[in-house]
């Protein structure tokens, strides 16, 4: 098999001890990486140089961290961390570089833009260390935050922990963070938490080996769906972005099957990806519970698919091919390209990608036109027989309209060391080839956060 | 005290009759298995691992140690048990036996596992996770990286054992025991008498 992930760099200067997870901010090329000695490292992902620490604020390990979309967040980066402590943190910082001389005076959503120190027109990246400022901690769980999320589509916080909860904090003005729900339907630590790219829906990954959805109804959050097959604690869960059928390519010449697929994709909205200590991955979609009223070309409207009816019904539709041979602790579904990559305790990363089943997609020849514009009202084989077609694939890549095959795989990425988080992120070193180009970053047990450039 | 131990008369091994590297000559032999690991470095030398990754590494590490059973065993033995001033190893809740240690699965791959098997002192033994957590981590800090430790409990010989083993297989789990004090600290006693 052809290696197609080359080794970028590593960020420097590397942790001394374990690193759990890197995240990428949602537009500033640089990277904040959890640290088990208790600190936030934030790299540049231009030069791969360390700017800048967060510490002084948790008294144990920082597990995880999570940025703040940039909607809303008003030229200020925003930062939580989740602990061991059982405490998350919440750290803010000027986009603009501009902060008075006095950064942990000002608070509360007070904005100074007089004080200003010289540099900010190279972008946050570029600042010294010191200017990113404690705003809150929010206490509550019982032990180990393991993972937190914010909502890209609302101001919602979930945090969840080894004390079996998770907890959605609503962000209310001047740093206060309300508790709006504590979810404790879990039967053991809660590993992971995500959310819906376009849904107020919470996905959760636990040591009780279930994936739960969750989701507002009338006033209360409650579990909707509960996703059951894995054989050992879901390490990870992760949307699909909202326009992930797109990354099948071309809408044009799909054959009838391909097309009714396709509907149902876009009825059944975003799917899930998770991974386990069974050493599984696997694909979930959600089945719609009603035809549709409107021709099956009307599409990009979720909302059609909100129904009365609380509960969801959710489905294995795949599983990855299977390339690892321990525990799986990650999985990074590109927003950009819709590959996955994986990697876990055997120090692999692996690299997938969903295509069309040579078997399903061999009849491209007669294709009759746009299919995803036209106003396709006719006849074919139902969405159930698709449903129905992949659920009996999904021992493995065979038998479904679309197949997913390992593209990548690399061993001892990081030596000998296990492999905590893996994920895409925006190129943006000097060495970019082209737009929209996108790098891997890996994070382990070395202390060591590595980069990785993707060739097809 | 005594009234509150889960086994207030635990068999104990002569330890004449223990393991040892002088009279076991058949684990010698073992060493046999390491030597048909070669090649050892194959990512360096196709370059799929970076030069500062393993530079970043004890110099020790570069070249694979050959680590036999015997000397699992011997790393763990002498780990005190956590409520009889006795070793794991005299009271037979390690064995060398149900130690095993197995090759990289490919080539390419350099990581070896060591799997223990636990054998609680009694089938109710409530302190079975912290003898496989004192387990774990004595192997941990004592072998190199490559090896990966799966400490489970002997089959058939713990009621709890499905939950004692997913405890010790979580590497969070067992990453947040070690920075609680108050485990750290039993622990340490634990292997206070390890060399």
């Amino acid at each position: 098999m052809p290696t197609h992930l080359t080794h970028l760099a590593t960020c420097s200067p590397a942790c001394t001890t374990r690193t759990w997870l890197s995240a990428p901010h949602p537009h500033l090329p640089i990277l904040a990486t959890a640290c088990s000695d208790k600190t936030v490292r934030i790299y540049s992902l231009r030069d791969f140089r360390q700017l800048s620490t967060i510490g002084g604020g948790h008294k144990r390990s920082i597990r995880s961290c999570a940025w703040k979309g940039s909607t809303g967040s008003k030229g200020e980066s925003v930062l939580a961390t989740g602990s061991f402590d059982a405490s998350a943190g919440i750290w803010r910082r000027w986009e603009d570089g501009r902060v008075s001389g006095d950064g942990r005076g000002e608070r509360e959503g007070e904005r100074d833009f007089t004080g200003g120190l010289a540099g900010g027109e190279n972008g946050a990246e570029e600042e010294e260390e010191d200017e990113w400022r404690f705003a809150v901690i929010l206490d509550g769980h019982d032990s180990e935050i393991k993972s937190l999320a914010f909502a890209p589509t609302a101001p919602l916080l979930a945090t969840c922990s080894r004390d079996k909860s998770v907890w959605i904090w609503e962000e209310l003005e001047g740093d206060n963070f309300e508790t709006v729900a504590v979810l404790q339907e879990h039967g053991g630590d809660v590993k992971c938490v995500a959310w819906h790219p376009s849904e107020e829906v919470l996905a959760s990954g636990s040591y009780d080996d279930d994936v739960r959805l969750w989701r507002e109804d009338v006033d209360d959050w409650a579990c909707c769906a509960l996703l059951s097959g894995h054989e050992g604690t879901v390490w990870w869960v992760e949307f699909e972005g909202a326009d992930g059928i797109y990354a099948l390519g071309s809408q044009e010449e799909l054959n009838e099957e391909q097309r009714v697929y396709v509907d149902a994709r876009l009825k059944a909205g975003p799917r899930l990806i998770s991974c386990s200590d069974d050493m599984t991955i696997r694909i979930w979609r959600r089945v719609p519970k009603e035809k549709p009223e409107l021709p099956a070309g009307q599409i990009k409207t979720p909302s059609i698919w909100k129904n009365r009816d609380f509960e969801e019904e959710w489905v294995e539709e795949a599983r990855l091919p299977q390339a690892h041979e321990r525990p799986v602790y990650c999985v990074s579904w590109s927003r950009k390209t819709g590959r996955v990559a994986s990697t876990g305790s055997d120090g692999k990363i692996v690299v997938y990608e969903e295509k069309w089943s040579r078997a399903a997609g061999v009849a491209n020849g007669d294709g009759d036109g746009d299919v995803a514009m036209s106003g396709g009202g006719d006849a074919g084989p139902d969405m159930e027989d698709i449903t129905a077609k992949k659920l009996k694939g999904s021992d493995g890549h065979k038998g479904g309209v679309t197949e997913w095959s390992v593209v990548a795989e690399l061993e001892n990425t990081h030596d000998v060391f296990e492999v905590n988080h893996v994920i895409w992120a925006p190129r943006a070193d000097k060495g970019k080839r082209i737009e929209d180009e996108e790098v891997l970053v890996s994070t382990g047990d070395d202390g060591e956060v590595k980069i990785w450039t993707f060739d097809t | 005290m005594e009234a509150d131990k889960d086994n207030v008369n635990p068999t104990i091994i002569n330890p004449s009759d223990l393991p040892s590297r002088r009279r076991s000559a058949p684990t010698a032999k073992r060493a046999g298995l390491f030597d048909a690991l070669a090649p050892a470095y194959p990512s360096l030398a196709d370059g799929l691992s970076s030069p500062e990754a393993s530079s970043s590494e004890p110099s020790s590490d570069e070249e694979p140690e050959e680590i036999d059973e015997q000397e699992v065993y011997d790393l763990i033995s002498t780990i005190s048990d956590p409520e009889h001033p006795l070793s794991l190893g005299s009271l037979g809740v390690v064995k060398l036996e149900d130690i095993a240690i197995l090759p990289p699965t490919s080539a390419r791959s350099r990581i070896s596992t060591v799997t223990v098997l636990v054998t609680p002192t009694t089938s109710a033994c409530s302190l079975t996770t912290v003898i496989g957590l004192g387990v774990k981590v004595r192997l941990v800090n004592a072998l190199p990286p490559r090896f990966r430790v799966d400490v489970r409990i002997k089959p058939g010989t713990s009621s709890t054992a499905g939950e004692v083993n997913k405890q010790l297989g979580d590497k969070e789990r067992v990453a947040a025991a070690m920075e609680n004090k108050s485990l750290v600290n039993v622990v340490n006693n634990m292997l206070a008498t390890c060399e």
